[in-house]
């Protein structure tokens, strides 16, 4: 006896590990029984790793072309010479801030062509320039008769290691081929430092702690995104919080779903002697598991994803991607976090496990919902400081440090506030509901006394409306800006050929020097060759595009004029459909974009305008009136319709009549080819083929999606999330009132009034969670334009009406409809199964 | 020795208008190696009776004292000890755990009170040959017979050193014959030296029993001794039964 006492004894009081181990390795085949059942969960977390993979790993990867030559720097000063002035000063910075980096450059022109290459000087293994520089093959110059050159100047000037070079003036001997890997376009031949006799341009890299005053010539990459509002970035890190907010909530609903399910075996597990914490333990474990094979498969899928990506990436970004080069950290966190997420919201159903009477689990009967008299004020003082977090998130441009702090904060207050709130709607729609059918009274006076009950499966449908609606509200304002005009794309049948004056070439508007272009023997030949590229797209549409230096400029804080102002050729316009009558004798500019001309402060300049000004990116408002030299203040402006809309098309031309009183200077730019049938890839490639031979560019329909695209995806995952939401946790809801069903059926009452109940919950919900949603989606856009200097309230006034009507009036009709026909099942078949 | 011990035990459930008197001051003491039966209508507190002789639920007064424990005043935790080491379980119609093998279990209250697995599962294992059930150790309970999972129940309430198997119509689900090898298996279980409560509405297994109580809207109405049955005159082990 003594003896069966002292082994008992030696047994850990509350079970110890083999109990722990037990009751795991029990959750975790209940999950691989069940995993059906927490497929939302599931899906949310998988989806949301495997953005996060993919879309950290291109966005990291894709640096702002202007960021591109910091290297590891910081900051970034550039001289036009290295004069006796910059050697001076460029000493004073060694002196200040320790190690520099000096990089000469001097453009030279490949002879018979517009396109230049750079002569650069500099050090393979300078201390932040390292990245920009690597070797392909050979070796570095040693001497100063040793050059270097990208594959791109070798094929120009047909070279290869070993071959002597005359081009620079002195003869040097090829002994590298050498590339940027951060910018793959970025063509030029490296020599020795001190080679580069005459810079263009001298950049110095380093790192300052703190910028000595004065110094105007050095920027940094804050710099740099400073003109651009909503960052990918803080973009990037709202999503991930708001994501991990939604899959928290839906795995509250789902998890308290699935606890009642398994309401019999957790009163068995009890009776079998598990302690609380064991039984907590079950549905703790489900969380973590849920959360693990989300993110492990997410990730799986986003890595198999980007390596399927990396080649585009690589091409587009025109930088090497290495398949590892991935911000593991951001990866790493984002995969805690759905753990995390899943964890913490199984907490709180599992303390309810422990609640519940162990005679009452092992009879599957759920304990009564509890009724809430909560006070809506905290909701509401949640709703406020969002609204002003939001705010502040505006007036500090959502960018970098305190504002992308203060807009993630906004957002999760917001959520707290959407959770609290919307149950109170519940009581409001009750109220409205007096005098409706039985079933549907029945349905919304439960809803309103057991607004807890909801509670998670209501917040969850509220938030994801939310993130979906922000997307909407957020890309219809960004897309309906008429100044900065970022859509719609291209036609898949429209192509521009852009000779090197185009927009985008050396002699496009907006850069120095415009007019200086190639000679006319050589737009000749590329005329020839476009008008061959679009015969052989089976093309009779070519458009001859014209451009000048003219370009429109928004003298007011906010976005600024965006897109190319080609010329209103009587060619163009016949094109298009415009009668010269229509135009107005003294209009200056024509444009399709709505509400365009009714802008004020629009100024049109030309000519030598920027390069009389300091130079260098122009972001922020300008003087106003401009100096009458090369600019027209108030141009007259007039919509026509019947212009193309997409961005780089002639959506928005000077006319004849601008051009002949401001003695602009038209030269050809490209031309636009419609083509009767989408083109196919091969084509595409073969016509850049022959383009490039004649150093034109190409252009067509880019694979960004258009407002339109995102707008109705948003539309769908949001409608999409909430019916799943609906789907998982209406059963529950409804079958904690299955006695009420009962007796409903014992007097008499019809499947017809089950059906109704279960339809009129399903639709309440669905009608409060979109509207809850849609109402904090505008107040955290109303909060963030109000203050937002770039995009002001005038803003959200591009309402996508057919989106909104899908969500607000659309969804709950859908959830109503499928609510009714799927509810011909037995609620009572939700206790658990019996074994 | 008594391994059971109901002083005085009455459960009254809701208030006011819907109270309902479940059971009314019940005495019962069931000794090592009994077999006491529940008879009564349905409603008149048989399942009450166990759930509070087993710890489930707390009599809204009277006493319980299981293995000289007194329940009244244990923690949840202390309570969960004596379920995993005294008091088995056998309900009607819901017993196994869907997800485990019939050893896992029969094993789970060993690994609950914390034997290590592989010890645990040589006991579970031991005890299902015990019942003959050896052969559906790996079945999940989805693949057993309605019989079988009533006897790896059985083999469950009883496995390591429990002493009280407590059992609600374990057989009301079952045909005859599959009725009759449950109670069988419970009779063996009281030769072995537990203590049995078994609730049941067949006559002739009652018969079985050393002790039937009558229960009749909470109250124990009648108790008698049956005759001794020809297995207790085979064996003569049994301990005979005692009226407290
Ligand atoms: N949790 C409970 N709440 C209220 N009444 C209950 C509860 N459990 C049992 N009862 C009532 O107690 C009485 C006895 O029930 P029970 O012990 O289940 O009887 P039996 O098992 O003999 O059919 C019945 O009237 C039943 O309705
Ligand atoms: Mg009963």
């Amino acid at each position: 006896m003594t003896d069966v006492l002292d082994r008992i004894d030696r047994r850990p009081p509350d079970g110890g590990m083999p109990a722990r181990r037990a009751v795991t390795r029990w959750a975790w085949r209940l999950l691989r029984r069940e995993w059906r059942q927490q497929l939302l969960i599931l899906l949310l977390i998988t989806i949301a790793i495997a953005v996060t993979t993919v879309g950290v790993g291109v966005s990291t990867n894709t640096p702002l072309s202007t960021y591109v030559g910091f290297g590891t720097a910081h900051d970034l000063g550039t001289f036009q010479n290295n004069s006796a002035t910059t050697t001076q000063k460029i000493d004073s910075w060694r002196a200040l801030y320790g190690r520099l980096d000096v990089i000469d450059n001097e453009a030279v022109t490949v002879p018979g062509s517009v396109n230049t290459f750079d002569l650069r000087s500099q050090n393979p293994n300078g201390p932040y320039g390292k990245p920009l520089l690597t070797l392909v093959a050979g070796h570095f110059p040693k001497s100063a008769s040793q050059v270097a050159v990208t594959s791109g100047v070798a094929s120009l000037f047909n070279l290869h290691v070993g071959s002597v070079w005359h081009a620079t003036g002195v003869a040097r001997t090829v002994v590298g081929v050498v590339e940027n890997p951060l910018n793959l376009l970025d063509e030029f031949a490296l020599v020795l430092p001190g080679q580069v006799a005459n810079p263009t341009n001298v950049t110095v890299l380093f790192d300052a702690t703190r910028l000595a005053k004065g110094t105007s010539n050095v920027i940094t990459p804050a710099d740099v995104s400073k003109g651009n509002l909503l960052n990918p970035q803080t973009i990037s890190i709202v999503l991930v919080t708001m994501t991990m907010l939604l899959i928290a909530l839906v795995s509250i609903a789902g998890f308290t779903v699935l606890a009642q399910r398994r309401l019999r075996s957790i009163g068995m597990l009890g009776a079998l002697g598990a302690t609380d914490k064991d039984i907590r333990l079950v549905v703790r474990a489900n969380g973590v598991f849920v959360g693990l094979i989300g993110a492990l498969v997410g990730f799986v899928i986003g890595f198999v994803a980007w390596l399927a990506y990396r080649p585009t990436l690589e091409s587009s970004a025109h930088h090497v991607v290495g398949a590892l080069q991935l911000p593991w950290i951001v990866i790493v966190v984002a995969m805690a976090l759905a753990v995390a997420a899943t964890y913490f919201a199984s907490t709180r159903p599992a303390r309810a496990m422990t609640r519940i009477s162990l005679v009452a689990a092992l009879a599957g009967r759920p304990a009564a919902p509890k009724q809430l008299r909560r006070s809506a004020v905290p909701g509401i003082i949640f709703g406020v400081a969002a609204f002003f977090l939001l705010g502040v998130a505006g007036a500090r441009g959502g960018n970098g440090g305190s504002g992308s702090l203060a807009i993630v904060l906004g957002f999760v207050t917001l959520t707290v506030a959407v959770v609290l709130l919307a149950p109170f709607l519940l009581t409001v729609l009750n109220r409205f509901s007096r005098s409706a059918p039985l079933a549907i009274r029945m349905a919304m006076r439960d809803l309103a006394r057991y607004r807890a009950r909801s509670g998670a499966a209501l917040g969850a449908i509220s938030v994801g409306v939310l993130i979906a609606m922000v997307v909407i509200i957020a890309s219809a304002a960004r897309f309906g800006n008429v100044l900065d005009y970022a859509g719609p794309n291209m036609a898949s049948t429209q192509m521009i050929i852009y000779t090197s004056n185009g927009p985008y070439g050396p002699g496009g508007p907006g850069n120095a020097g415009a007019g200086n272009g190639a000679p006319a023997k050589s737009i000749a030949t590329m005329a020839l060759d476009a008008h061959s590229i679009a015969h052989d797209l089976g093309s009779h549409s070519v458009v001859t595009l014209e451009n000048t230096s003219a370009t429109l400029q928004h003298a007011a804080p906010g976005r600024s004029f965006s897109g190319p102002v080609f010329v209103a050729t009587p060619q163009l316009l016949k094109a298009f459909g415009i009668k010269q009558s229509s135009i107005g004798p003294t209009t200056d500019v024509l444009t399709m974009r709505p509400g365009f001309a009714a802008i004020t402060q629009m100024q049109l300049v030309y000519g030598n305008y920027f390069s009389g000004s300091k130079g260098g990116p122009i972001t922020g408002p300008t003087a106003w009136p401009c100096p009458k030299i090369d600019c027209l203040a108030n141009p007259s402006i007039q919509q026509m319709p019947s212009l193309p809309a997409g961005t780089s098309t002639p959506n928005t031309i000077v006319t004849e009549y601008a051009v002949h009183h401001l003695g602009l200077q038209p030269i050809t730019a490209g031309w636009l080819i419609q083509t009767p049938v989408p083109l196919s890839a091969a084509q595409l490639s073969g016509a850049r083929a022959t383009a490039a031979a004649d150093g034109m560019s190409i252009e067509t329909k880019s694979t960004i999606p258009t407002s339109a695209t995102i707008i109705d995806w948003a539309t769908l995952a949001g409608i999409l999330l909430a019916l799943g939401i609906l789907a998982m946790s209406i059963g529950l809801i409804r079958s904690e009132t299955a006695g009420d069903l009962r007796i409903l059926s014992a007097t008499g009452a019809s499947s017809r009034t089950r059906r109704s109940l279960t339809a009129a919950t399903a639709g309440a919900l669905a009608l409060i969670g979109a509207v809850v949603g849609t109402l904090a989606a505008y107040l955290a856009m109303i909060g963030f334009s109000r203050t937002s200097a770039l995009d002001g309230l005038h803003s959200l006034t591009s309402v996508p009406v057919a989106n909104l009507l899908m969500i607000l009036v659309a969804m709950p009709i859908v959830a109503t409809v499928v609510a009714w026909i799927a509810a011909w099942r037995d609620p009572k078949g939700i206790s658990g199964q019996v074994v | 020795m008594s391994i059971l011990e109901l002083q005085r035990v009455s459960k009254v459930y809701g208030e006011g208008d819907t109270e309902v008197d479940a059971l009314t001051d019940i005495d019962l003491s069931v000794n090592r190696g009994s077999l006491v039966a529940i008879m009564g209508p349905s409603g008149s507190g048989k399942s009450t009776l166990l759930t509070i002789a087993g710890s489930l639920e707390e009599p809204t007064s009277g006493d319980v004292i299981i293995d000289g424990a007194r329940v009244r005043g244990m923690s949840r935790n202390d309570k969960a000890r004596l379920r995993r080491r005294t008091v088995g379980y056998v309900f009607q119609d819901f017993n196994l755990l869907a997800g485990l093998t019939a050893v896992e279990n029969v094993s789970l209250p060993l690994e609950l009170d914390g034997i290590p697995m592989k010890k645990a599962r040589s006991k579970g294992m031991a005890a299902l040959e015990g019942l003959g059930l050896a052969d559906r150790a790996e079945s999940y309970p989805d693949q057993l017979s309605g019989g079988e999972r009533q006897r790896v129940a059985i083999a469950r309430a009883v496995v390591g050193e429990r002493s009280l198997l407590l059992a609600d119509e374990p057989s009301g689900a079952l045909d005859s014959v599959n009725g009759e090898s449950v109670m069988r298996m419970i009779l063996t279980a009281c030769h072995g030296g537990v203590a049995a409560v078994v609730v049941t509405h067949d006559a002739k297994l009652a018969s079985w029993a050393d002790r039937v109580v009558f229960l009749r809207d909470g109250q124990a109405v009648d108790e008698t001794l049956p005759p001794p049955s020809p297995e207790e005159l085979l064996n003569p082990d049994v301990p005979k039964p005692s009226l407290s």
